[in-house]
């Protein structure tokens, strides 16, 4: 059972096709990634270390793959914040090292109206030179929006 | 995602083989509201307002029974693992300030060499929340010191 409402699509319910503009997170430094190790737990050396990306054949130390991914939840709120995120996954095709940021957009593949509005995007972020870094998908749900988030 | 191995998953799990799965015991989580603010701000998400976001239950892989199977799993110094997939599906989002339980299993496959861990969220009256799972590739490391 998830959580969203059973109202009708509202008129400005987006269809398939719809862009999701594209937007700008990071630069991500090393700081940044020693922080987000901090609140996030994951301390592999890989991000952290240039050696130890070295040894795993990086030319530095990658940005964490979650914390890019986490990046999808802010672009998808900043869209449309009638939303609850039911499914969000991602494949990570390239390495996006330190000091790189990344760019974020989306497009509406599919939208279905019943049982309840729900929409699948597809998300994608490329790294600066281009390169496609992550691969995403997330199916939402239209609920009425929370007026204290 | 280095640690020492959780003695209680050492007491569970075989030596590491080309496949093998291991279940661990129900591990009780919070989403604490420092830890959720914590992860907002370094995620560059600028909303307040008191939920979870998406992503937050991959915090709990760093816990110490959770890299502790990882390391089980892959089987010793000499390798890494490295994030190949993730996905999240929700049933309910979860609510801050509450307790949540984590049944958690890895998979350890030979060919491809992967782990895929699996893990459900619920809450302390067992009803489900969310499902992850997360997919790592394990990377031989170049131990040659570089030139």
């Amino acid at each position: 059972m998830i959580e969203a409402g059973i109202e009708p699509a509202p008129p400005d319910w987006p269809r398939a096709g719809d862009e999701i503009r594209a937007q700008n997170f990071g630069p991500f430094a090393r700081e940044a990634l020693a922080r987000y190790a901090a609140v996030s737990g994951d301390d592999n050396p890989l991000h952290l270390d240039p050696n130890a990306a070295r040894a795993a054949g990086l030319a530095g130390p990658p940005v964490h793959g979650m914390l890019m991914l986490s990046c999808f939840e802010p672009l998808i709120m900043r869209w449309r914040r009638d939303l609850f995120i039911a499914r969000l996954s991602g494949k990570f095709l390239r390495p996006v090292l330190a000091g790189e940021g990344i760019r974020v957009s989306g497009r509406v593949m599919r939208r279905r109206d019943v049982p309840r509005p729900e929409l699948t995007l597809r998300l994608i972020a490329r790294a600066q030179n281009n390169d496609l870094a992550i691969l995403g998908e997330a199916a939402v749900l239209y609920k009425i929006p929370d007026p204290l988030s | 995602m280095k640690a020492a191995p959780d003695p209680r998953v050492a007491a569970l799990a075989p030596e590491p083989c080309a496949d093998m799965l291991i279940r661990l015991p129900p591990i009780r989580v919070r989403t604490g509201a420092g830890e959720v603010a914590g992860f907002l701000r370094e995620t560059g998400d600028a909303r307040t307002g008191g939920f979870v976001p998406v992503t937050f239950p991959a915090r709990w892989l760093a816990l110490p029974a959770i890299r502790g199977l990882i390391l089980q799993l892959i089987g010793g110094d000499g390798f890494l693992p490295v994030h190949e997939a993730q996905s999240f599906a929700y049933e309910h989002e979860l609510q801050i300030e509450t307790d949540y339980v984590l049944a958690v299993e890895g998979r350890r496959t030979a060919k491809p060499p992967r782990l895929t861990l699996k893990m459900a969220v619920s809450t302390s009256q067992g009803e489900i929340c969310a499902h992850l799972e997360t997919v790592l590739r394990i990377v031989p490391l170049n131990l040659e010191p570089a030139s």
